[in-house]
C-alpha cells in the first residue's frame, strides 16, 4: 500500500509539472493575442493560422538548410513580416470597427491563409524533428520529461519576460498604451501612432509564429492546427482577462493544469472541463481574472 | 486497298466518336471522398485510385466509363445530401468510398433505398454488422481482424510482453477496437494495466502518456487513427516511451503515417495496415506498376483501396451488366485475386475477407528507397464468424 | 426602408422565392437545403443584423433541433406538427437560457460565452453516444406524416413532396419573422444595435429584449435543424460543430445583415457556390475567405444591399433619361 501511495504521489507530481509546462506553452500561444487586444482593442481570429504558418515556415527552413535553429528563427520573423504587410493593407482599417466586424474579417483572413498553406505545402501534415541536442528525456523517478519541452518552457520564459519589459518598462510600451487610450492626443505629441500600432500588431503575430515553430516538433505542422490553437489561446486569454499579461499567464497555467489532471480521471472530458472553466470564470468575473474593465 | 480500308474504318470510327457521344452508353461511377475540408489529403489520393481503375478497365459491359466525385467536404451531412441529390437527379446507382464511419453509414442508407451498389472501406463495423444492408459491401478488414492480425504477431514476436496500456478514442470505433483487444489479451493471459480515452479533437497527449508511463506496460497499444495517432506517437517518442516499451498502432494509414512521422520516429514502431505496396500478389504488382506509370508515385492506402473497390465494381458490371440485383448476386461469395492476395466476399454480411498487414518502421540506413519505410512482418486474415456479426441482410 | 414595403409584397416575394427555387438550382434536395439554411441564417440575422449580437452558438440550436426532432420522430409516433412544435419549443428554451447567461457580458466576452456554450454542446453530444449516436450520428430519422383534421394523412417520402413541406414552413416562418422585425419590437432591437445605452436610458428593458430575440433565433434555428435531419434522414454530429456556426455566420454576412431577403440570398449563394467550386477546385474556401473580407470591408450591406443599390441606380438612370426626353 505504501508503495502504491508514493507511486500515486509521483504521478500527481508528474501531472502537476506536466500541466505547468503545458500551461506555459499555452501562455505563449495566448500572449500575442492578448497584447494585440490589450494595446489596440483588436480581436484577431487569425491568430491561430499565424501559429500554423509559423510551424510551416519553420519546417520549410529546416528542409532547406537542415538546421533547426534557422527554422526556429525564420518562422516568427517571416510571419511577423507577413503581419506587417497585412496590417498595412487590411488590419489598420479595422481598429475603429466593432468587435463583430473585426472577428468576421479576421475569420475571412484565416480562411485565406489556411487554404494558402494547403496550396503551398499540400494536404499531408509535415514532421519536424527536435535538434539532436534536445531530443532526449530527463528522468524524474519513474517519469521522463522531454528535454525539448523544457527548452520550450525556457524560451517562453525568456520571450515573455522580454515582451513584458518592452511593454511595461520602455517608452515604446508607454506610448502604445497611451495611443490605445487616446490616439489623437498621442499623435498630437508628434508620435507616429500608425507605425506604433503596426509594430504592436506584428509583435503579437510574431509571438504566434514563434509558438507555432516551437510546437512543430511536438505536434508536426498541419494546416488545421490553427483552429485548435486559436481555441486554446482565446480560452487562456479570456480566463485571465483580455489584454492582461499576468492574466494570460494565469489562464495558461490553469488550462494546462486542468487538462493534465482531467486526463487522469476523465480523459474524454478534457475539453468539456476547459470550456466549463472558461464559461464559469466569465460568468463570475466579468473581465476575467486580471482584466481591466 | 488495305490502307484505304483502314482509312475508311478510321473515318467511320472517328465519326462514331464524334456523333456517338450522346447515344453511346456511358457508365458513371460515383466516388464519395473528402476532397476538401479537414480530410482533404485523403480525397485527392482516393480520386486517383478510382481514375486508375477506370483507366485500366477502359470499358465495362461495352460502356464508356466516367467518374463523378461527390465531395463530402469532410462532413457527413453534406455527403448525405449530395448523394441524395445525385440519386434523385441522375438516378445514380454505383457508389465507391468514404472511410469516415458516419459518412459511410449515411450514404449506405441512401444507396440502399435507391437499390444501388455501394462498396466502401470504412472503419465502422456496423456496416457489415447491425446496420448492414443489401446494397453495402465493405472492403476494409473490421476492427476484429485488424486487432487480431496485428496484435497476435506482436505478441508472438515479443513473448516478454506481459502488460499492455491502451489509448483509445472515445466513440464507437475506439470502443470496438478496445473490446477486441481486451478479449485477445485475456485469451493470451496478458494484463491490461490501464486505458486512456480521448476525444476526437484532442491534440495534446502528454497527460495520457504520463498515465501510461506510470503504469509501466511492456506494450503501448494505440487504438486511434489519422492525425490523432501521429500526434500520439510523436509525443510518446518525445517522452522516451520507445526506449521503455514496444508501441503498436493498430489502425495506421500505412505509408502516409510513416512519411509524416519520418524514419527517425517510426523506426522500431509497429504499424497495423490494411495495405502495403510491397505485397507480392500479382494484382498488386500490376496496380503498383500502373500507379508509378500514371502518377509517378508509390500508391498509398486511400489510392489502393479505392482502386480495388472500383475494380470490383467494374469487373462485376462487365460480367453481369448494370442490374444491381445481378451484381449483388455475382459479388456474394465471389473469390478473386485482390491487391492483398486472395480475397473473398462473404455472402452473409458482404464483408470482404482480405489480408491485414503488420509493419515495423525501418531505420533510415536500412531503407532501399524513399518509400521503403517499413518491413512487412506478417499478413493475416481474421474474421468473426458471420453468426456473430449481428448482420441480417434483409 | 423595409417598413415602407407593404406586407403583401413580402407574401408575394416569399412565395415566389419558394416556388422558383427548385427551377433555379441543380437539384430539389439542394433547393430544400437552401430554404432550411435560409431559416437558420434568418435566426442568426435576428441576433447579429438586427440586434448586433455576434453568436457562435447557432450550431448549438441547429444541432439541438436536429436531435430533438430526430429523437421524437424515431421514438414517438406523434405526427409531424407535434414533432416540429416540440423542436421549436426546445430551441427557444435552450436559446433563452444561453442568451440569459451570455448577455450579462459585453463585446468579446459575450462572443466567447456563446462559443463556450456551443463547444460544450458539441462535446456533450459527442459523449452522449447512447442518445445522440455520437460520432456516427442518428441514422434512419423518419419524416413523420402530417395529420390534419378532415384531410387524409400526408407523407413526404420523395424529394419533391418534402420540398413542398419545407417551402410552406419557410414561407410561414419568413413572413412571421418579417412581421417581427417590422413590428415595434423590431425597432427596439435596431435601437439597441445602434446605441444600447441610449435604448436603456429611454426606458427599454434591453436585457429582456435580448433574451427574447435569442429565443426567436433559437426557435427558428432549431426548426431548421429539425427539418435538416428529416431531409437527410440523418442527424450527423457535424450539425452541432462550431463549423456549422461559422457557415451560418458566413451566409448571413454574405447575403447582407439587417434584411431577411439577404439571409435567404446568402444561404442560396453560399450553398450553390460551395457545390460548384468544390468540384472545380479543392481550395475553394480561399475564395470564400476573400469574399468575406471584401464584403465586410467594402460592402457591409452584403449581396442584398448591392442588389438594391444596383436596382435603384438602374431605375434612377432610367428616370433621368425619361426626364431628359420630356425636356426634349
Amino acid at each position: 500500500m505504501r508503495v502504491r501511495g508514493s507511486f500515486l504521489m509521483s504521478l500527481y507530481l508528474f501531472q502537476t509539472l506536466n500541466g505547468l509546462g503545458l500551461g506555459l506553452i499555452y501562455f505563449l500561444m495566448g500572449l500575442g493575442l492578448t497584447i494585440i487586444f490589450g494595446m489596440m482593442n483588436f480581436v484577431n481570429f487569425a491568430h491561430g493560422v499565424f501559429y500554423a504558418a509559423g510551424a510551416f515556415i519553420c519546417y520549410q527552413f529546416i528542409a532547406w538548410t537542415g538546421m533547426f535553429w534557422v527554422g526556429l528563427f525564420a518562422g516568427p520573423i517571416v510571419v511577423g513580416l507577413l503581419a506587417l504587410i497585412l496590417e498595412r493593407f487590411l488590419i489598420r482599417r479595422l481598429y475603429a470597427s466593432d468587435h463583430a466586424v473585426q472577428i468576421l474579417v479576421t475569420i475571412g483572413l484565416m480562411l485565406i491563409l489556411r487554404e494558402s498553406i494547403l496550396l503551398i505545402w499540400g494536404t499531408v501534415p509535415k514532421n519536424v524533428s527536435p535538434p539532436e541536442i534536445l531530443s532526449g528525456v530527463l528522468l524524474i523517478g519513474d517519469f521522463a520529461y522531454p528535454k525539448y519541452r523544457l527548452f520550450i518552457i525556457g524560451v517562453t520564459i525568456v520571450a515573455s519576460l522580454g515582451v513584458w519589459l518592452l511593454l511595461e518598462r520602455t517608452r515604446f510600451g508607454m506610448t502604445v498604451r497611451a495611443g490605445s487610450e487616446n490616439p489623437i492626443m498621442v499623435s498630437m505629441l508628434g508620435v507616429n501612432t500608425s507605425k506604433l500600432f503596426a509594430a504592436t500588431f506584428a509583435l503579437g503575430v510574431t509571438l504566434a509564429g514563434l509558438a507555432g515553430g516551437l510546437m512543430a516538433p511536438i505536434r508536426g505542422a498541419s494546416a488545421f492546427m490553427g483552429a485548435e490553437a486559436l481555441g486554446i489561446a482565446f480560452v487562456v486569454v479570456v480566463i485571465g482577462g483580455m489584454g492582461s499579461f499576468v492574466g494570460a499567464l494565469a489562464g495558461g497555467l490553469i488550462v494546462g493544469l486542468v487538462q493534465s489532471f482531467t486526463s487522469g480521471f476523465w480523459p474524454e472530458g478534457t475539453n468539456v472541463m476547459i470550456y466549463s472553466v472558461m464559461a464559469l470564470i466569465i460568468m463570475l468575473r466579468p473581465n476575467g481574472l486580471f482584466g481591466r474593465s | 486497298m488495305l490502307t484505304k480500308g483502314k482509312m475508311i474504318v478510321a473515318a467511320a470510327s472517328a465519326l462514331m466518336i464524334t456523333s456517338g457521344v450522346a447515344t453511346a452508353a456511358e457508365l458513371t461511377i460515383y466516388n464519395v471522398a473528402s476532397v476538401s475540408g479537414a480530410f482533404a489529403n485523403f480525397g485527392k489520393q482516393a480520386e486517383k485510385g478510382v481514375k486508375l481503375a477506370i483507366e485500366a478497365k477502359g470499358k465495362a459491359a461495352g460502356m464508356d466509363l466516367k467518374m463523378v466525385t461527390v465531395d463530402t467536404e469532410s462532413n457527413a451531412g453534406k455527403a448525405a445530401r449530395k448523394v441524395k441529390a445525385v440519386i434523385g437527379k441522375d438516378d445514380a446507382k454505383f457508389f465507391i468510398g468514404s472511410t469516415l464511419s458516419s459518412t459511410a453509414l449515411a450514404v449506405g442508407k441512401e444507396v440502399n433505398k435507391a437499390g444501388g451498389i455501394y462498396i466502401n472501406g470504412s472503419g465502422a463495423d456496423e456496416i457489415t454488422g447491425k446496420q448492414c444492408n443489401k446494397s453495402m459491401f465493405r472492403w476494409s478488414a473490421p476492427t476484429y481482424g485488424a486487432v487480431n492480425a496485428s496484435l497476435t504477431t506482436v505478441l508472438d514476436r515479443n513473448p516478454n510482453i506481459k502488460t499492455v496500456y491502451t489509448i483509445t478514442p472515445k466513440y464507437v470505433f475506439g470502443e470496438a477496437m478496445l473490446e477486441n483487444a481486451k478479449i485477445l489479451l485475456e485469451k493470451r493471459g496478458i494484463k491490461l494495466v490501464g486505458n486512456s480515452y480521448h476525444s476526437l479533437k484532442e491534440s495534446e497527449f502528454s497527460g495520457y502518456i504520463g498515465q501510461a508511463m506510470a503504469a509501466k506496460p511492456d506494450l503501448l497499444l494505440l487504438l486511434n487513427f489519422g492525425s490523432l495517432a501521429t500526434n500520439t506517437i510523436q509525443q510518446a517518442v518525445n517522452f522516451g516511451l520507445k526506449d521503455k516499451m514496444k508501441i503498436l498502432l493498430v489502425w495506421s494509414n500505412g505509408i502516409d503515417h510513416l512519411r509524416t512521422l519520418g524514419p527517425k520516429i517510426s523506426e522500431g514502431i509497429y504499424f497495423g495496415s490494411q495495405y502495403w505496396h510491397d505485397e507480392e500478389a500479382p494484382a498488386n504488382k500490376e496496380f503498383v506498376a500502373l500507379s508509378r506509370k500514371m502518377f509517378g508515385e508509390t500508391p498509398n492506402y486511400p489510392m489502393a483501396h479505392y482502386y480495388q473497390m472500383t475494380k470490383l465494381m467494374l469487373d462485376a458490371i462487365d460480367k453481369v451488366g448494370t442490374d444491381p440485383v445481378k451484381i449483388r448476386a455475382h459479388l456474394e461469395g465471389l473469390s478473386y485475386a485482390g491487391i492483398t492476395g486472395d480475397e473473398m466476399i462473404r455472402a452473409e454480411d458482404h464483408q470482404v475477407e482480405k489480408y491485414f498487414y503488420l509493419l515495423e518502421g525501418k531505420a533510415k540506413a536500412d531503407m532501399n528507397d524513399d518509400d521503403d519505410l517499413a518491413a512487412t512482418l506478417s499478413k493475416k486474415k481474421y474474421f468473426l464468424p458471420t453468426s456473430e456479426t449481428g448482420c441480417v441482410l434483409g | 426602408m423595409s417598413t415602407s414595403v407593404p406586407f403583401r409584397v413580402h407574401i408575394a416575394a416569399s412565395v415566389i422565392i419558394a416556388a422558383a427555387l427548385p427551377f433555379l438550382v441543380p437539384s430539389t434536395v439542394l433547393a430544400t437545403e437552401i430554404l432550411i439554411f435560409g431559416m437558420a441564417v434568418i435566426g442568426c440575422n435576428l441576433l447579429l443584423g438586427y440586434t448586433g449580437l455576434l453568436s457562435f452558438g447557432q450550431a448549438l440550436f441547429f444541432g439541438a433541433g436536429a436531435y430533438i426532432a430526430s429523437l421524437t420522430a424515431i421514438h414517438w409516433e406523434i405526427g409531424l406538427i407535434p414533432v416540429l412544435l416540440l423542436t421549436i419549443l426546445a430551441g427557444a428554451i435552450l436559446a433563452a437560457i444561453v442568451g440569459y447567461l451570455a448577455i450579462r457580458r459585453q463585446g468579446i466576452y459575450f462572443v466567447m460565452l456563446t462559443l463556450a456554450f456551443g463547444q460544450l454542446g458539441y462535446y456533450i453530444a459527442f459523449l452522449a453516444e447512447e442518445i445522440t449516436g455520437g460520432e456516427d450520428g442518428l441514422l434512419d430519422v423518419p419524416r413523420p406524416p402530417l395529420e390534419l383534421p378532415l384531410l387524409p394523412d400526408m407523407t413526404f417520402a420523395n424529394d419533391a413532396s418534402f420540398y413542398g413541406l419545407t417551402a410552406v414552413i419557410f414561407v410561414l416562418c419568413f413572413l412571421m419573422m418579417q412581421r417581427l422585425v417590422d413590428s415595434p419590437l423590431g425597432s427596439v432591437l435596431k435601437a439597441i444595435r445602434q446605441n444600447e445605452k441610449r435604448a436603456e436610458a429611454i426606458g427599454y428593458q434591453v436585457r429582456l429584449y435580448k433574451i427574447a430575440v435569442f429565443a426567436f433565433s433559437g426557435a427558428i434555428t432549431a426548426l431548421a435543424g429539425g427539418l435538416y435531419a428529416m431531409m437527410l434522414n440523418f442527424a450527423p454530429l457535424s450539425n452541432i460543430d462550431i463549423e456549422t456556426s461559422e457557415q451560418i455566420l458566413f451566409m448571413a454576412v454574405l447575403g447582407g445583415l439587417g434584411s431577411l431577403y439577404g439571409s435567404v440570398i446568402g444561404a442560396g449563394v453560399f450553398l450553390v457556390a460551395s457545390d460548384f467550386f468544390s468540384e472545380l477546385w479543392p481550395r475553394w474556401m480561399l475564395l470564400l475567405g476573400l469574399f468575406l473580407v471584401v464584403v465586410m470591408m467594402f460592402a457591409p450591406g452584403g449581396l442584398w444591399h448591392g442588389l438594391v443599390v444596383g436596382f435603384e441606380r438602374l431605375r434612377g438612370r432610367h428616370k433621368t433619361s425619361t426626364e431628359e426626353n420630356d425636356h426634349g
